[in-house]
């Protein structure tokens, strides 16, 4: 028999299944929301349902959004022929958080991965071939610094640049604000290769 | 490195190849984050020097020292391909702390021949010689069947090596072996690893020995692995001049 009355087990056992929630997070989660005022635990179900049953994904570059196409792809401002591709919605966010890139996205919604059986047919490639116009002058590769997004760069330059487009990777380096001295010999090897002229 | 699967906002379990205490699985703390010391050092196809404290169920990894980063077999996507079907292929063949002693230079040395370009050689070679040293090497001298030795008109069954031309019918979905690619077999089968530099086999014997290893893989593994739907989905896009093929 359970501790826990039928609805606020329930409760953990939904909570459980979030991503970096165990059972003895959900359970204080629980508690806490049971000790809530019933119209804030209202307003936080209100705000889960309101987001899945608003966002959808952007018919053109496949991030999250509200209405279709997404604001970056119909803002005017943006330069439609440079596309920056990218794994996951939250990488257009972090992207956006630079303020430098002015032109538009296409998210995969993954990597290639072999060693977990995902292909090349379980991402949005054949939907970023598409959108490859006779305009199109660029495509940026942002793809995660790993084996699998080394791995989807490679795969996407050999799909696009017989199209006749430019192809380009984010540049690998140190981050900003380190002590060299504490970089892995990978990443100050790959520094140095893309070195620059001052 | 065999393999990283991501746990939790910043942790990833690492499945490794040991030395001394065979495939081990451990948990790697903030190793994704950006200035953590185990990101680079838990990437696959690294060879490396760890610091792992024994746990219950996992073990943790504390610390780790990249001897080899195998950078060259992330930057090819052939390479890539093939150097994952290698790691998946002990992954899913090695029990769990069960060292055998020639498992670790067999694999680093695959890998490193790959790295110098040897792949699918490297790969053909690994694959003899893992089943080898499991215990399911393939017999290549004598008949299955009547245990004669074997001099011409060959024959391969995926129940585990060759077969002479009056026996075939004992051993169902058998397949034609060329002397070619037999002496290729037996070669990759004896000959130190080191030495498969120096042989340069006819593609097609290299092909033909594929399709009998999937055969007598598959006979053998439980369940398809996945890194060979990706090698196969290669074979249609021809590479850009651009990639560190050789």
């Amino acid at each position: 028999m359970s501790r826990y009355p039928k609805p606020m087990a329930r409760l953990i056992e939904e909570l459980t299944r979030l991503p970096g929630i165990g059972p003895k997070t959900a359970q204080r989660l629980a508690f806490f929301l049971i000790n809530q005022s019933p119209a804030e635990v209202q307003a936080l179900a209100d705000s889960i349902v309101d987001a899945k049953k608003r966002t959808n994904y952007c018919s053109q570059c496949f991030h999250f959004t509200e209405e279709d196409p997404c604001p970056i792809c119909s803002d005017p401002k943006r330069n439609k022929n440079f596309i920056c591709v990218v794994e996951e919605p939250r990488d257009v966010i972090a992207m956006e958080r630079t303020k430098s890139f002015e032109g538009i996205y296409h998210v995969l919604h993954g990597a290639i991965s072999p060693l977990e059986g995902i292909g090349p047919n379980q991402l949005r490639i054949k939907e970023l071939v598409a959108r490859i116009g006779p305009d199109v002058q660029e495509v940026v590769l942002a793809t995660d610094p790993n084996v699998e997004g080394e791995a989807t760069a490679m795969y996407l330059a050999r799909l696009l640049k017989p199209i006749g487009v430019k192809v380009t990777r984010m540049a690998h380096g140190m981050p900003v604000g380190s002590d060299l001295e504490y970089v892995d010999e990978v990443t100050l090897a790959k520094a140095l290769e893309g070195r620059r002229e001052l | 490195m065999l393999r990283t699967r991501n746990l939790g906002e910043a942790d990833r379990i690492v499945t490794m190849y040991t030395k001394d205490k065979g495939k081990i699985n451990a948990t790697a703390r903030g190793a994704r984050r950006i200035r953590n010391r185990l990101l680079s050092p838990t990437q696959v196809f690294t060879h490396g020097r760890y610091l792992i404290f024994p746990g219950k169920g996992l073990h943790n990894l504390s610390q780790g020292e990249i001897i080899h980063s195998s950078q060259a077999l992330r930057e090819d996507l052939e390479k890539m391909a093939y150097a994952s079907y290698v790691t998946e292929l002990v992954d899913a063949l090695t029990p769990e702390e069960d060292p055998t002693d020639s498992i670790f230079p067999l694999l680093a040395g695959t890998l490193s021949l790959g790295e110098r370009g040897r792949f699918p050689l490297a790969v053909r070679a690994f694959e003899l010689r893992l089943m080898g040293e499991l215990g399911y090497a393939p017999e290549l001298y004598q008949c299955l069947h009547c245990r004669d030795n074997l001099q011409t008109q060959i024959f391969f069954s995926e129940q585990g090596g060759v077969v002479c031309p009056n026996c075939i019918g004992h051993f169902p979905g058998i397949r034609p072996l060329t002397n070619g690619t037999w002496e290729l077999m037996k070669r990759l089968q004896e000959w130190e690893l080191s030495r498969l530099s120096i042989l340069h086999p006819a593609p097609s014997n290299i092909e033909e020995m594929r399709v009998l290893m999937r055969k007598y893989l598959d006979f053998r593994l439980e369940y398809p692995l996945k890194s060979l739907d990706f090698l196969e989905t290669l074979q249609v896009i021809p590479p850009l001049g651009g990639e560190n093929n050789e």
